[in-house]
């Protein structure tokens, strides 16, 4: 079974389809890196490396923006990425 | 395949009902436990509260829209309404009688003389009503019978990639056998608004849905408010969704591919067939208020966390993101679309059963949240 | 007159001896109300808990906070469906922190409906048993009253009942609803509504409500739904106070009548 989807050609994250366990190889859709981090079920994981303010890529379409430079094989959610609108910047 | 498997009631202006309610709704506050009162003692009324003590502020107009919206919905046979006799009571009967309403009864707290003489008149003319109810017979109706509403709640990560597109492939499937379709909830659009306006049928429509988006931003940008908290939702955020616009680029796939037909107003019934959006909150209980007020006969509700949400008119089907939870929670949720993720099922073929669901529970047959009762409800204000 | 009261430790004497069943959020009112009916408790529909924002996150769970705080509340069973902005596992422990006898379900974490409402019934009876009933003198009888503030006969008993050394508060809400929700976080063990003359009679689910009438058309129409008529001397009504506070029901409490309104202070979302 697929551990993550990625939804889109240009997108920069996966959605892990089951746990992810740190330092699981994943390789899958041509990519291979190693989860730096546990994440869970549902949860997104970086694909590529992103830099700080670069935008996250999900569906094709843009979701938000990286607070941090996140490596691939992160975690990526709100403790480093803000959406662009409606969003406070202190968090 | 285009001769359309459906029986339904049909109304004296010509919409359809999938089902054949009679509704106990109070215009005020403090009737609402006579309304209570009268469900639980007849054979089978059912009876919304609400908080609405007549008062007469900004928010009059909305509410005076969503009652009648609500009394007439094409699922209601008929409506009991329990009042003071207030002029703007009477203007809430007058509207549902104008949206459609075949049978309506006008109870005065005045005229039956207590709570007590009011409930015991009330269930009375119920059970008189749901004996004339079980006269009518459902009658084979068109594929235009069918008014969906697409909802979410209680989002996570896997919604935008199970449960939402396969909604979406059965919202195409039903529009493009002429059935009506709405999309609502436009905080959980915010972010997705250009790929629904670039669908739309001609470019004043796409603005209207990228204006919608923006009056309901700037709104909440003028009062400072920080959405924090309500969006995206602690639950969402635990279930691995990071941002508003996240969540709304995997909500937004419940429309499937259709060109979007109009815009309308929370509580607004459609004048035509197709997909619409429908300005809501993403409140879920609020949103289908506005839907069933919007003449909406028939909702999908997907959910990653499980809700028991229902409505005293619209039957609700629930279908589940993810195996695990539809596994914990069977006694809510009606379809799984977990398996998609699971690598079981492709997104047609779930689409494809959640298609032959709404045919069936559109035929009568019951949902989870009919057969458990549940229809919560809940008035929806912009200025408190 | 000696009065009797129900001991509610931490909470106060309380006039009455209700436990209550506290949905989180609109999507567990359901499952409460069911609960509810089971073990004879009492709650109550609202429309909050999710989709809500700025201060009302703070200011719906102070609110509930103090609905469970009610010196009429022997023990409490918050049930949340767990996703809900105001989170009921939290609004548990921070009710915890001011009444030992609260518990919470959560129905996402419950295994459905009927889990929710057989783990529910169970948790309720054994907080019955874990704090039973206990009469205790009442010696500091708190009463509200519902009404503009240019009523006459509201300022009269007011007078007469700090005559008597009882403590009153003195609301007029929008609504009765929304005064009775004010006089309730004023821990008011009863409460004197005098409802405008277009406006009925109502009840509070946890607190005795003595409807007073005008001489208003509707009033005149409806005069059963009222415990007083309209002209009754003060006398009657301190008589009827302290009666009510000793355990007599009034016509709302028969009548079940009423709801508990929640103050919103911002647009949904």
């Amino acid at each position: 079974m697929r551990k993550i989807l990625i939804l889109h050609s240009s997108d920069n994250v996966a959605v892990c389809l089951s746990e992810i366990i740190k330092g699981e190889i994943i390789e899958q859709d041509g990519k291979k890196f190693s989860a730096l981090e546990s994440i869970p079920r549902g949860h997104k994981i970086a694909i590529a490396n992103i830099d700080l303010n670069e935008g996250i890529i999900k569906y094709g379409e843009r979701m938000g923006h990286a607070t941090s430079r996140i490596n691939a094989g992160s975690h990526v959610h709100v403790h480093n990425v803000l959406g662009d609108r409606l969003a406070s910047s202190d968090s | 395949m285009n001769i359309s498997p459906l029986k339904a009631y049909l109304r004296p202006n010509g919409s359809w009902g999938l089902r054949n309610h009679v509704l106990v709704l109070p215009l005020h506050s403090a009737l609402s436990s006579s309304a209570r009162a009268i469900e639980e003692a007849s054979q089978g009324a059912v009876a919304i509260t609400h908080d609405w003590s007549g008062e007469i502020d900004a928010d009059l107009e909305r509410i005076i829209s969503t009652l009648a919206g609500f009394a007439s919905n094409p699922n209601n046979f008929a409506t009991i309404f329990l009042t003071l006799d207030s002029p703007n009571e009477r203007r809430i009967i007058e509207r549902a009688e104008s949206l459609g309403l075949p049978n309506v009864v006008h109870l005065s707290l005045a005229d039956a003389g207590s709570m007590h003489k009011l409930v015991d008149v009330g269930i009375l003319e119920a059970d008189q009503l749901l004996t004339r109810a079980l006269l009518q017979e459902r009658i084979p109706a068109p594929w235009s019978a069918i008014v969906l509403g697409l909802e979410c709640g209680g989002s996570d990560a896997l919604s935008g990639i199970t449960a939402n597109p396969a909604l979406g492939v059965a919202s195409d499937m039903l529009v493009d056998l002429g059935a009506t379709s709405i999309l609502g909830e436009t905080t959980e659009i915010l972010g997705a608004e250009h790929l629904l306006a670039a669908r739309a049928i001609t470019p004043e429509v796409g603005v209207e849905i990228v204006n919608t988006v923006l009056r309901y931003e700037s709104s909440i940008n003028y009062e400072g408010i920080d959405l924090r908290g309500a969006q995206p939702s602690r639950g969402n955020i635990e279930g691995g969704l990071s941002t508003l616009e996240e969540k709304s680029l995997g909500a937004a796939k419940k429309a499937g591919n259709a060109v979007f037909t109009g815009v309308l107003e929370y509580a607004e019934v459609p004048s035509a067939h197709g997909l619409f959006f429908m300005d809501t909150p993403g409140h879920d209980i609020e949103q289908l208020t506005g839907f069933a007020a919007g003449h909406v006969n028939i909702v999908v509700f997907t959910s990653g966390r499980g809700t028991p949400t229902g409505s005293a008119t619209m039957p609700v089907i629930k279908v589940a993101t993810n195996t695990p939870m539809a596994t914990s929670l069977k006694d809510l949720i009606d379809l799984n679309a977990g398996t998609i993720a699971d690598g079981i099922e492709s997104l047609s073929e779930v689409g494809n059963r959640i298609f032959n669901e709404i045919v069936a529970v559109a035929n009568g047959k019951e949902t989870k949240a009919e057969r458990g009762g549940h229809h919560e409800f809940s008035l929806s204000r912009l200025y408190n | 007159m000696k009065m009797e009261g129900f001991d509610h430790g931490t909470r106060g004497i309380g006039v009455r001896d209700y436990q209550l069943i506290l949905p989180s959020v609109v999507c567990s009112t359901h499952i409460s109300r069911r609960i509810a009916k089971d073990v004879n408790a009492v709650t109550f529909s609202h429309q909050h808990g999710c989709g809500i924002i700025g201060a009302d996150v703070a200011g719906i769970g102070d609110f509930f906070a103090s609905l469970a705080d009610h010196p009429n509340v022997s023990s409490v069973l918050v049930v949340s469906l767990g996703c809900e902005t105001i989170q009921g596992q939290e609004l548990a422990e921070k009710l915890v922190t001011k009444n030992a006898s609260t518990k919470y379900q959560i129905i996402q974490d419950s295994g459905g409906v009927e889990a929710t409402v057989t783990a529910g019934i169970t948790a309720v009876r054994s907080l019955q048993e874990s704090y039973p009933t206990k009469r205790r003198p009442l010696n500091d009888l708190r009463v509200g009253i519902s009404a503009s503030s240019n009523s006459s006969i509201a300022n009269n008993l007011l007078e007469a009942l700090s005559a008597l050394d009882i403590y009153t508060e003195l609301v007029g809400g929008k609504s009765p609803a929304d005064s009775f929700s004010h006089l309730m976080e004023k821990k008011v063990h009863l409460i004197l509504s005098f409802p405008t003359g277009d406006q009925p009679a109502s009840g509070f689910p946890l607190i005795p409500v003595i409807n007073i009438a005008s001489d208003s058309a509707l009033h005149q129409a409806i005069s059963a739904d009222f415990d007083v008529p309209a002209g009754t001397p003060v006398e009657n009504i301190v008589k009827l106070i302290l009666e009510v506070a000793n355990g007599r029901e009034t016509i709302a409490e028969i009548n079940k009548s009423g709801e508990i309104l929640a103050p919103r202070l911002v647009r949904s979302t």
